[in-house]
């Protein structure tokens, strides 16, 4: 088990590697001024870039920059427009994400079990169609359709949440966009349960259970639940990290100060400059990483089998 | 199970209780920024947004009065030398909001930091502009102690200049001359200064609450120990960034913003609301839309617009009239001098210095038989009757100037047989990398001056100036605008103001650039917001007499 283990956080570690490095040589081959100026004159820029080591060979940045990184001193990066470090704007902007991201979470996952959990109960009859129907709607539908949507209709016609998110009513303000981000959780957990608890409610020993006097909330509670949502638990997990990606659209839409935002700022080069799309890349290559290593540990413990055909291929 | 279920109930109430209800924060200014604040570091600061923002929170010297004159601010008065190379200001008693007084001093570091960073900015500090003594030598390197400011005591600072400025009073309203506190600067860690409402200190009439690099909410409240705090209505603002014109429309219908740009396409649908139409409103900028000729002989296409017939063709085949009133549609103003209209009064006469718009008519217009005799004259000079030109331009600020693009293409290839132009846009950083790279022939381009005087313009077009786009030298261009700067114009007005319009003539007798037209913003401004200030220079808007009914 150990050496299972070992072996995937290893994999895990020079995944990252390697992800830095192709990020770290696109971005500084991509075409386009990484230190946009119109008021300088060649000299001058000259000047700034060897300043900033822009100026050395790719790759001797390259280990400066995980030099930088392996120092501990993560995020010690400063932006190139104004100097400013990029940890304490990248912790403030991940705090806003994250409460944002539980807070869709928690509703998806609440929302998604109830609609499953309707559904499966009465299967193959009206509410069970209806609860497919919205779950499918839900995966087919693009978030940000559904976001302008929820603005057109719940900040402008009917004007009772703010428009923009205002960081001043945090919680109040990020019901919209958590909602927003919501959606294909909720589908994907609701279709994920419903099919799941189907075939419990259809195994034997449900069935023996039944025979046995058992009814209603107890035998839900006792066999049908506690079977149907383990598996369950395993999807809510990689929906975790596709939240960051929701993330990046419904956060420009909101204007909310997160690292979506952030992100498509800096691409766009947007007052946040290349090495928050670096120092952001990083953090997100980490969070995918991060629970896939998490949820193979995980498989391992749950699923003896895969530790075993992991060594034979070994 | 039940636990769950309670969770979820108890989140629920939680949720509920902590809303206030209705959507709009009414009473509360909030006002809508185009774009990302770059940094509230004087230093650092390059757009228009940052500088907005600052001045919002810091006072100069000097400010600008409703019609853009620079009347004392800091400074309670100051003095010129009969020379004209000294200035000495008197500050006023003024705090900073930890309760530090504002000291000449101040200045003096702000100053000295500035042009020893060298940032894209403290070119100002040199001699195309404000030319204190020593600036350009402390941004290459020199001690910025040898920098001409001093502070003799805490309330009187010194500026001395390697030549008279005439429009220096209204230049000390750029933020980039705003005092930073020294004391409070050095207590923060490396960089960090401007980042939070923690790391910036303000002296002006507001303080800043809440703000995050990159943040789409920047929120502001009166600082109560402004010097002139008695004057300023404002309790409280805020600043939404918001990139898209639609979502800046439907915000403001709803009351989520008082104050909104909105898009040329937009101000058709406006003018034809009638409620909507009322609150309407154009305002000059004074940021100049043109198009700039790459001259350079060794540019790839062997260099056919450094002859002057062809590109005075282009210049004069284009319809700018039909550019503003069909494509732009917000209230732009199509301009035939290398100076935007609406900016640069003259201090005596208080005409514009563009005001006339005739004067060099007989070289830009849209004329097509005279482009036409351009052309041929071209193509008897190049020996060649086909020209393919390449025309860039930077596509991530609005569908705009996507549509003058193709609009120039259109009336150029229809108008001049023999030119095509091929339409290559690109990102703002990849646009900017092929201009300093000499990579384009043809750059749908603009400039926004960053002081009250036409030299704001004209220094793009020296020699020295050139070297990163036009590749244009003029010897008699260069000496006129020396003279004006830092040579024996300098100092007299009249000759000065007047030499200027003899370089305008070199300029475009040559067709250095095809000026297109004078950018306009259209704004949508609530009835009960009054007393926003909106200048052409500098600082677009002005919150410190605004009032919110």
């Amino acid at each position: 088990m150990t050496k299972y283990i070992a072996k995937r956080i290893l994999l895990a570690a020079v995944t990252l590697f390697v992800i830095i490095f192709v990020l770290f040589v696109l971005i500084r081959i991509m075409p386009g001024n990484p230190f946009p100026v119109e008021r300088m004159s060649a000299e001058m820029i000259l000047q700034k870039r060897a300043e900033l080591g822009l100026d050395k060979p790719i790759l001797v940045q390259f280990a400066d920059y995980m030099r930088m990184l392996l120092s501990g001193n993560f995020g010690n990066g400063t932006s190139l427009y104004n100097g400013a470090p990029i940890k304490p704007i990248l912790l403030a902007c991940l705090e806003n994400s994250f409460k944002i991201g539980v807070l869709s979470i928690f509703f998806g996952t609440a929302v998604g079990l109830l609609t499953g959990i309707v559904a499966a109960l009465n299967r193959g009859k009206f509410l069970d169609g209806l609860c497919t129907v919205l779950s499918i709607l839900g995966v087919c539908i693009p978030s940000y359709v559904f976001m302008i949507f929820l603005q057109y209709f719940f900040a402008y016609k009917i004007p009772f949440f703010p428009y923009f998110f205002d960081p001043s009513r945090f919680l109040f303000s990020s019901i919209m966009p958590a909602l927003s981000l919501s959606l294909f959780t909720i589908s994907t957990v609701a279709r994920f349960t419903r099919n799941e608890m189907v075939e419990v409610l259809n195994s034997d020993y449900v069935k023996l259970a039944e025979s046995k006097g058992l009814q209603g909330f107890e035998l839900m509670r006792r066999h049908v639940l506690r079977n149907a949502l383990i598996p369950v638990v395993t999807v809510i997990a990689p929906l975790v990290v596709d939240l960051l990606t929701g993330a990046m659209v419904m956060e420009k839409i909101y204007g909310v100060n997160g690292v979506g935002k952030l992100m498509v700022d800096a691409i766009a080069g947007e007052g946040v400059d290349y090495n928050y799309v670096l120092a952001l890349g990083i953090v997100f290559s980490s969070l995918y990483i991060g629970v896939m290593l998490l949820l193979d540990i995980l498989y391992g413990i749950i699923d003896p089998r895969i530790r075993l055909s992991a060594k034979e291929a070994a | 199970m039940k636990k769950f279920f309670a969770l979820i109930l108890m989140t629920a109430t939680l949720m509920l209780t902590g809303c206030g209800g209705g959507g709009s924060d009414s009473g509360k200014l909030s006002v809508m920024l185009g774009s990302n604040v770059v940094s509230l570091d004087s230093a650092q600061a390059t757009d228009l947004a940052s500088f907005e923002v600052i001045a919002d929170c810091i006072d100069g010297l000097t400010q600008f009065d409703a019609k853009g004159n620079p009347v004392p601010a800091l400074a309670e008065s100051y003095t010129i030398s009969d020379d004209g190379k000294t200035y000495t200001f008197k500050l006023r008693d003024a705090k900073w909001a930890n309760g530090d007084d504002v000291t000449a001093e101040d200045f003096v570091f702000a100053w000295r930091r500035h042009c020893q960073l060298a940032n894209e900015y403290a070119y100002i500090f040199g001699n195309t502009a404000a030319c204190i003594k020593n600036a350009d030598a402390v941004t290459k390197g020199a001690d910025p102690a040898t920098l001409g400011v001093s502070a003799p005591d805490a309330k009187t600072l010194v500026v001395e200049l390697e030549a008279p400025v005439i429009f220096f009073p209204s230049l000390m309203v750029f933020p980039t001359f705003y005092p930073i506190n020294e004391k409070f600067y050095s207590s923060l860690d490396a960089g960090t200064y401007g980042t939070t409402p923690e790391t910036f200190l303000s002296n002006g009439a507001f303080r800043l609450t809440g703000y995050l690099p990159g943040t789409a909410n920047i929120q502001l409240e009166k600082n109560e120990s402004y010097w002139n705090a008695e004057n300023v209505a404002l309790e409280n603002f805020q600043y939404q960034v918001v990139t898209s014109s639609d979502n800046a429309l439907t915000a403001f219908k709803n009351g989520t913003l008082n104050l909104a740009q909105i898009s040329g396409n937009q101000v058709k649908h406006t003018q034809e609301d009638a409620e909507l139409s009322k609150d309407l409103k154009i305002i000059s900028t004074g940021l100049l839309q043109y198009l700039s000729f790459n001259q350079d002989p060794k540019n790839h296409h062997a260099g056919a617009l450094s002859n002057a017939n062809l590109r005075l063709a282009i210049s004069n085949a284009i319809d700018r009239e039909s550019l503003v009133g069909n494509y732009v549609m917000n209230g732009s103003r199509a301009t035939y001098t290398a100076v935007p209209l609406d900016f640069a009064p003259n201090a005596k006469t208080g005409a514009y210095f563009a005001a006339n718009q005739n004067q060099f008519a007989d070289v830009i217009g849209f004329d097509i038989e005279r482009a036409r005799n351009f052309l041929d004259n071209a193509k008897a000079e190049l020996g060649t009757d086909s020209f393919a030109l390449n025309m860039i331009y930077a596509n991530d600020g609005g569908d705009t100037v996507v549509k003058v693009a193709q609009a120039i293409k259109s009336q150029v290839e229809a108008n001049l047989h023999g030119v095509t132009i091929n339409l290559q846009p690109m990102p703002k950083a990849e646009y900017l990398t092929n201009v300093t790279s000499n990579n384009y022939d043809i750059a749908l381009t603009n400039w926004a001056p960053d002081y009250n005087d036409p030299m704001s313009f004209f220094n793009l077009w020296t020699t020295e100036g050139c070297e990163i786009a036009e590749h244009w030298s003029n010897a008699a261009y260069d000496k006129i605008i020396a003279d004006c700067t830092t040579g024996a114009l300098a100092g007299d007005y009249d000759a000065r103001w007047n030499a200027m319009y003899d370089a305008e003539k070199i300029l475009l007798d040559n067709a250095v650039i095809a000026p297109l037209y004078t950018n306009a913003s259209a704004l949508l401004i609530s009835p009960h917001v009054t007393g926003v200030e909106f200048h052409s220079v500098a600082l677009e808007r002005v919150f410190k007499n605004a009032k919110m009914n």
